[in-house]
């Protein structure tokens, strides 16, 4: 058989192929190691980078040295100024005037002034815009008035104090209104702010790269330097496995990544190459919200008797293995610490037991206490992952199963898992919830919201609503505590919730990255940070 | 032969239809209502609610609900992605060309060890090379690509430092991932090769091309192995689909942008417009690329074509 001169022209046509590959496959970027840049990995991709639209943490870890807030929370929840000079609260509690910065410009060029505030807000509320967690922030927005170039005053319909946090949150952080109005959808991409990095460009499942501002003339808050930050350029890769993440910090591929899989945290931790940073994160902790309205649960010596039975420490010792703390409330130790809340439920297995037999759950043949014939089962509402049983729930099966309670685990798809959340069809699920202000919990506990977003307790207290409205009005910072103090006691002593634990940001750096900062949303901030090869 | 391939292209109308179909019934074989599935994680007003059903023409009969997807496939048009907010098709052809270049290379990977590796097997039959080139290569097929990509980021990446463990762009960025993909598949053309070899070596027109007197490299190459390559044309177009479907891990284990993890990005952000519309493509192509092996197929052995009715 000879080879006809078609089936040559085939195999040339293959090879041809293959040579267009090789020659599009050659390098395209240059070394990006070099002259002060910092590679970073990220376990998951932004859905996108503008600040108003996106419903998730992880956009603003990347721009939080991009786009700038009117104000600043620190990481001991103190307010300070930022792009705004000083504000002041109107004594109705429903407008808060800002003075702005005059020597503030976006990246584009375009002045920062009281225009661009109102714009930016305004955008977010607008219908036409699909916004994500910022306007929810902005809830009862009336409008904002330019009272001069660098005056604008924010109105609110009814007085609403958490706007004073939300305004030093990510989510409210300002983008150029030119960029906005001519780039339309480049937002998404590329947000266009004032901070000392700018977006340079991004590539989609691989990476984004920001650069130095060189026209950063200021100190940023927290930082201890003023002018352009040191790093030249900062590159964020995506890296969605973690075993992957790990082993390019250990080889030097990354010199920092975040979410440290629990499990490689002590191998990590013994690294003297490396280093490991925490910051804990604001809001409701990792939580069982149990639902007050199904029996047993109904009957609050049964749900104390559940928060005495469950070992944290364990929780602690074998799953999260130094990524968490233990909780104590239904806000997590950043935003409010309190002796009272510390000693509400110790570790006390005998005490749930007689809690439990008060309630009239004596112990039965198999283990499992009974009432009339009938078992002490409970149904925990569980998300299936795909990833085998989830090990949170499996430890509060063995902890309750000790004092005689059987908890069934309900492991199913998310959509089924909030239809049974809202219709308080189980006996309540673990979840978590990031917030920067107090009022988060208005979410898990005003009467309001049982059926929706997420009074999964569905629970309806008048007491409780009374002072989640009070909360919401009242702009004194420490009068505010002492009404979130309140809250947080009745719902531990109504044992609405058990507290299990509060998860901590877990980074991992080269030893020679230096100077990375964490403001209040525990996201970095890269102004100081170095690198020391 | 101009009827016989209009013949095979018209077979592929109805498979086609078939995974519109299939792809179209995914939003409905999932649990619970897409709408809220889709915006569980913002805070959403009725109206949005309303307006994301009308967008997505979810308030429509269901018939024409399948009307519309089908025609406007056919159109070249495949929807918006729910979360980027951009055309599925721009996203596809972001991703396309490096899923392809991971395919290629991992084909080139495959045919380099499997053809020489079930060659060795053939000749030095019921030896130990045998024994060992069939071992190696059910040692490749029964591997986890996930477990080897990984394993070779330890040894190549972390110990070694040859090459990146993640990103793309580069030739060395192919090298891990395209190994990683292509050993499952050169198993498979290992054996295919070996037992296609054994039959071939054991016709008579080898034995007399031996008798002629022709040497052994000569017999081996040019009479026997030319015959022994023409079923494993077929299972190239079977593997290619094997490929990209091994695209979706290994994508995400070496964070390479491409097809697969545009694929399981969308299934976890529940955006549907672009899991069904990067699914129909590479279903599409699947298709597609098995027409054209079947085409070449019957280029290369003029049986099939002649002995079609």
């Amino acid at each position: 058989m000879r080879p006809s001169r078609a089936r040559l022209r085939l195999g040339a046509t293959v090879l041809m192929g293959l040579l267009l590959v090789v020659a599009a496959a050659a390098p395209r970027h240059v070394n990006a190691q070099g002259g002060g840049t910092l590679v970073l990995g990220l376990d998951q991709e932004p859905p996108t980078l503008d600040p108003h639209a996106s419903p998730s943490a992880v956009t603003y870890q990347i721009i939080a040295s991009v786009t700038e807030c009117l104000l600043y929370k620190a990481p001991d929840g103190k307010l300070s100024p930022w792009l705004a000079e000083s504000w002041t609260t109107a004594k109705d509690g429903r407008s808060v005037t800002f003075k702005l910065r005059r020597d503030v410009k976006f990246h584009d060029g375009t002045p920062f002034n009281a225009d661009a505030v109102k714009f930016n807000f305004d955008r977010i509320v607008d219908p036409k815009f699909k916004a994500g967690g910022a306007r929810a922030q902005l809830a009862g927005y009336a409008g904002s008035k330019v009272l001069d170039e660098f005056t604008v005053q924010v109105s609110f319909e009814t007085p609403y104090a958490p706007f004073l946090t939300y305004a030093a949150a990510g989510t409210l952080s300002l983008v150029s209104p030119k960029a906005v109005r001519e780039t339309g959808d480049a937002v998404h991409t590329r947000p266009i702010g004032t901070g000392p990095f700018m977006i340079k460009d991004y590539v989609a499942k691989d990476h984004t790269t920001m650069v130095r501002n060189p026209a950063y003339n200021r100190k940023a808050p927290g930082s201890e330097r003023s002018g352009p930050p040191p790093l030249e350029a900062v590159v964020w890769k995506f890296i969605p496995e973690a075993g992957t993440r790990v082993t390019t910090l250990e080889s030097g591929e990354t010199q920092g990544v975040y979410n440290v899989p629990a499990q490689s945290l002590p191998r990590l931790e013994k690294n003297s190459a490396l280093r490991i940073e925490k910051a804990p994160w604001p809001g409701v902790p990792r939580i069982w919200l149990l639902n007050t309205t199904k029996p047993p649960m109904d009957d609050v010596r049964v749900r104390r008797a559940i928060n005495y039975a469950i070992d944290k420490e364990a929780f602690l010792a074998t799953v999260f293995k130094g990524t968490a703390l233990k909780a104590n409330a239904p806000l997590t130790a950043v935003m409010l610490d309190d002796a009272s809340l510390r000693q509400a439920y110790p570790f006390d297995q005998a005490k749930s037991k007689s809690l439990l037999g008060e309630a009239g759950w004596q112990p039965g043949g198999d283990g499992i206490r009974a009432k009339g014939g009938q078992r002490l089962e409970i149904v925990l509402n569980a998300i299936e992952y795909g990833g085998g049983p989830d090990p949170t729930a499996q430890l509060i099966q063995s902890s309750l199963h000790e004092v005689g309670i059987d908890l069934k685990i309900k492991a199913q798809a998310r959509p089924p898992w909030y239809e049974d959340n809202y219709r308080c069809a189980t006996h309540g699920p673990v979840m978590f919830l990031r917030a920067t202000d107090p009022d988060g919990v208005f979410s898990l506990f005003h009467s309001s919201l049982v059926g929706s977003n997420f009074n999964w307790s569905c629970v309806k207290n008048p007491k409780l609503d009374a002072l989640l409205e009070q909360g919401r009005r009242e702009s004194d910072p420490g009068k505010r505590r002492a009404i979130y103090l309140s809250i947080a006691q009745l719902a531990l002593d109504e044992a609405l919730t058990v507290p299990l634990v509060d998860e901590l940001s877990v980074w991992a750096f080269r030893a020679g990255v230096q100077g990375v900062r964490y403001n209040f949303n525990a996201y970095p901030s890269l102004a100081d940070a170095t690198l020391r090869r | 032969m101009l009827t016989w391939i209009a013949r095979r292209v018209l077979a592929v109308v109805p498979v086609l239809f078939g995974v519109t179909l299939a792809v179209f019934s995914m939003l409905f074989l999932v649990p619970g209502d897409p709408v809220k599935m889709m915006l569980a994680e913002f805070v959403t007003t009725p109206d949005q609610i309303a307006q994301m059903r009308a967008q997505l023409h979810l308030d429509e009969p269901i018939l024409k609900q399948y009307g519309r997807f089908v025609t406007s496939a056919a159109r070249g048009d495949l929807g918006t992605s729910i979360r980027s907010r951009r055309p599925v098709t721009t996203e596809i052809g972001e991703n396309v060309w490096n899923t392809a270049q991971l395919a290629m290379a991992a084909m080139l990977v495959a045919v380099a060890i499997g053809i020489p590796l079930g060659l060795l097997a053939a000749l030095a039959r019921s030896t130990w090379l045998d024994v060992a080139s069939m071992g190696t290569a059910l040692l490749g097929v029964s591997m986890p690509s996930f477990w080897l990509g990984l394993l070779l980021i330890f040894v190549f990446s972390l110990h070694l430092g040859w090459f990146p463990a993640t990103g793309g762009g580069s030739l060395l960025h192919l090298v891990l991932p395209s190994v990683t993909l292509g050993t499952i598949a050169a198993a498979i053309i290992a054996r295919l090769t070996r037992s296609s070899m054994l039959e071939v070596l054991g016709q008579d027109y080898v034995r007399t091309a031996r008798a002629k007197g022709l040497g052994g490299f000569a017999v081996v190459v040019r009479h026997a192995l030319k015959n022994a390559l023409i079923p494993i044309i077929t299972i190239f177009g079977l593997q290619f689909g094997n490929l990209l479907a091994g695209a979706v891990i290994v994508e995400t284990v070496f964070s390479r942008p491409g097809l697969g993890r545009l694929i399981v990005g969308g299934i976890l952000s529940k955006d549907f417009p672009l899991v069904q519309g990067t699914v129909l493509f590479v279903a599409t192509v699947y298709v597609l690329i098995n027409v054209l092996v079947d085409v070449a197929y019957a280029y290369a052995d003029p049986r099939i074509r002649f002995g079609s009715p």
